[in-house]
């Protein structure tokens, strides 16, 4: 019996941020109209982009047991960059596409740049994460409003728009599925549209380095870092040149999270990601990962995102002021560790 | 090491690794001064006058408030992110509260004495939650007060609505932006409150000495000193931060005391913000792009805290702050764009982190020698 016992509170400890999702979901099918539609469930995901993005990126920091304060605004930072480099591209004559191709590319580049520099910091001249990543929102979000001067990036292709705000199938009774271009339509007619495609690049991105972090020596370099980094040193690994790619990986994410909101908003802002400090970080812990390092994954990492994105529109939906959102996540955040600290201690006393 | 305990050290040698320590140990201090003789050629009279000094002094007293309260917490071995929008809740509470009275026509004095106390007695559940969410039920401090960033930054702007709350009384402003003395020269002088009907001519001649403000600010950074150096309070707080066991066993009331240090360090912001609406005379929100409490943790680190806790001195955190704000100053009265200042401090920080790590190398090879 007391066995039972055990594995039940277990149970519910290990998942409860899968059931804290599926009630918040229930919750605001039955108090919100029109959010548990297709188009419903894909806002969702349209707008939990960057948080899904810089999550994930966080989650392989924080499992080294460092953290990255710096996403938010190397995000902002790479919002001005692919949109000054693209603007530049097109008005040389490239073609839209070829431009936004290129400046995306190059963007990702230099995205790598803030995190070498946060890495190297932390890695090699020993400065604490905090610190550093702190020392480089400072620096991009400078040399970001340097760059943009005070405006905001503008005269975009429209092509972005296109790109940012475009769904992959569009479905329309009569005229059958389309890729990529909306179908022409009368007035009045209806048309379906499915998986946006910012939200299939960042899935992605976010499968390609789920798979490195599961399954490839990388992954388990950065998980035995996290865990015991004597250990780790003693048992061959790199651990500075490690450290250095890690933050690069969430610096890399930071700047994806950009382009996207380049794509999505066809324009680029210095503070984009200021207020995702908290969202970015709280779904990693959510997901229960700990600030110590050595726990996380990228799967439990979306459930957290996911947590914050259902909620952030589900309260759209049903129109109360988005800063009751930030309430909220603080209190789900207080609490994630709430019960990771306290239903394995009841477990043990019974 | 081995080998430095080989080779004799030569006594000049031993000197000029004391003066590298005395550096290292004190380098905010002496950047500040460098800094006040590079501005003073570049920016001439404009900063280096008593106007602008003292104008210094005065626009950095909340930050000097929330770096003090920071200092407490990261002496203890935490961290607390919320301090900026604590700071944010008691000032838009604060006028709020005085908003709403002074429409309804009561007295100033009294409109304004509640609001104070209100903006207070706001800023104290916040630190409390934390406190005890990080002493009794171990959530790490990081994520305690991310939480509580999230959930003050809500009701602020549940409260506020997302606008600064105004029409306050007059004086409120005359207080905040009084000083000590002024003096119309040759002719008459008050103290603490400019008079009314001064024309304008007057008012530009008008010599300002010592803003109350600062006053204020020495006053309450006094009482913090005193705390943190000469009270038990203030050594059992740097025993926890150096080892949390060790002064669990020595009998400290570990729990307790977090939980206070925590609750001080919002009151402490909540003081910041019912000042910053004498200041301001409007009760301001915190914006995102503000990060005061990450400035906060800047100005104490450069003051030579670490991280890790049981080290910091509220002095040390004095420079920090006056070193961030000297150099904003300067850079904007020397006709830098305002961008570079963001730069300039995340540079300053590493370098401050960077000397902190040379330093300890250099204690260590002058026990072994």
């Amino acid at each position: 019996m007391k066995n039972r016992k055990k594995s039940l509170a277990e149970f519910f400890a290990d998942r409860w941020a899968l059931f804290f999702l599926v009630a918040e979901i229930v919750f605001f099918a039955i108090v919100s109209r029109g959010f548990l539609t297709p188009r419903g469930i894909q806002i969702i995901f349209f707008f939990g982009t960057s948080v899904f993005l810089l999550s994930v990126g966080e989650t392989f920091v924080i499992i080294t047991g460092g953290i990255d304060l710096s996403v938010g605004f190397v995000m902002g930072f790479a919002s001005i960059v692919a949109a000054k480099l693209i603007v530049v591209f097109t008005e040389s004559g490239m073609a839209p596409a070829a431009a936004i191709l290129v400046g995306m590319v190059l963007t990702f580049i230099i995205s790598l740049l803030p995190g070498l520099i946060n890495g190297s910091l932390v890695a090699f001249l020993k400065v604490p994460p905090f610190i550093a990543t702190f020392s480089m929102i400072g620096i991009s979000h400078g040399v970001s409003e340097l760059l943009i001067e005070g405006v905001p990036a503008k005269n975009l292709p429209h092509l972005a728009n296109v790109i940012g705000n475009g769904h992959l199938f569009y479905y329309a009774r009569g005229k059958g599925m389309s890729i990529f271009s909306r179908p022409e339509l009368e007035r009045g007619e209806h048309v379906l549209e499915l998986l946006p495609n910012i939200v299939i690049i960042t899935f992605i991105l976010i499968a390609v380095f789920s798979f490195i972090l599961k399954r490839t020596r990388y992954g388990q370099h950065t998980y035995a870092i996290g865990g015991n980094v004597d250990a780790a040193l003693r048992s061959g690994i790199n651990v500075k040149r490690h450290l250095v790619t890690v933050y690069m990986v969430s610096s890399f994410f930071a700047g994806a999270a950009g382009v996207i909101y380049m794509l999505q908003y066809v324009t680029g802002k210095a503070d984009a990601g200021a207020a995702l400090l908290l969202d970015g970080i709280a779904a990693v812990v959510i997901g229960g990962a700990s600030l110590y390092g050595g726990k996380g994954t990228i799967w439990r990492t979306i459930l957290g995102a996911l947590i914050i994105a259902t909620l952030e529109t589900g309260l759209r939906i049903r129109g109360v002021p988005t800063f009751d959102k930030y309430i909220l996540v603080g209190v789900i955040l207080i609490g994630a560790v709430l019960v990771d600290q306290i239903i394995p201690e009841r477990v043990e006393e019974e | 090491m081995s080998k430095s305990k080989q080779e004799p050290v030569v006594l000049s040698e031993y000197e000029a690794r004391k003066t590298a320590v005395v550096l290292a140990r004190n380098w905010a201090a002496l950047f500040l001064l460098f800094l006040i003789v590079v501005f003073s050629f570049s920016g001439g009279a404009g900063f280096f006058s008593a106007t602008n000094l003292q104008n210094v002094l005065h626009l950095s007293t909340t930050f000097l408030i929330l770096a003090a309260a920071q200092t407490f917490v990261i002496i203890s071995g935490g961290i607390d992110l919320s301090i900026g929008f604590v700071m944010g809740l008691s000032s838009v509470s604060a006028a709020k509260i005085m908003q709403i009275l002074h429409a309804g026509d009561n007295p100033v004095g009294m409109t304004i004495l509640i609001g104070m106390f209100v903006g207070l007695v706001v800023a104290v559940p916040p630190g409390l939650v934390s406190g005890i969410l990080i002493a009794k039920y171990k959530v790490p401090p990081f994520i305690a007060t991310l939480g509580m960033w999230g959930i003050t930054n809500g009701i602020t702007l549940h409260i506020c609505e997302g606008f600064p709350v105004g029409f306050l009384p007059q004086l409120v402003t005359k207080i905040g932006n009084g000083f000590l003395f002024f003096i119309l020269p040759g002719k008459e002088s008050w103290m603490l409150i400019r008079p009314d009907g001064l024309s304008g001519e007057e008012i530009r001649s008008l010599t300002r000495i010592i803003p109350s403000s600062t006053i204020f600010v020495v006053v309450l950074l006094l009482i913090l000193w005193h705390i943190l150096h000469n009270t038990k309070f203030g050594q059992h707080n740097y025993a926890i931060g150096g080892n949390e066991d060790a002064a669990l066993r020595s009998g400290i009331h570990v729990r307790r005391h977090l939980i206070i240090v925590y609750t001080l360090s919002s009151f402490l912001a909540g003081i910041a913000g019912v000042f910053n609406v004498f200041q301001t005379g409007i009760g301001n929100f915190t914006p995102f792009t503000a990060m005061y409490e990450l400035y906060a943790v800047a100005a104490v680190v450069i003051g030579g805290a670490s991280l890790s806790g049981g080290s910091g001195r509220i002095f040390g955190s004095v420079i920090g702050v006056m070193l961030i704000a000297t150099l904003e100053n300067g850079l904007s009265i020397s006709g830098v764009a305002p961008f570079y200042r963001f730069i300039a401090v995340g540079l300053i920080l590493i370098l401050a982190v960077t000397i902190d790590q040379l330093f300890p190398k250099l204690i260590s090879r002058r026990a072994a020698a």
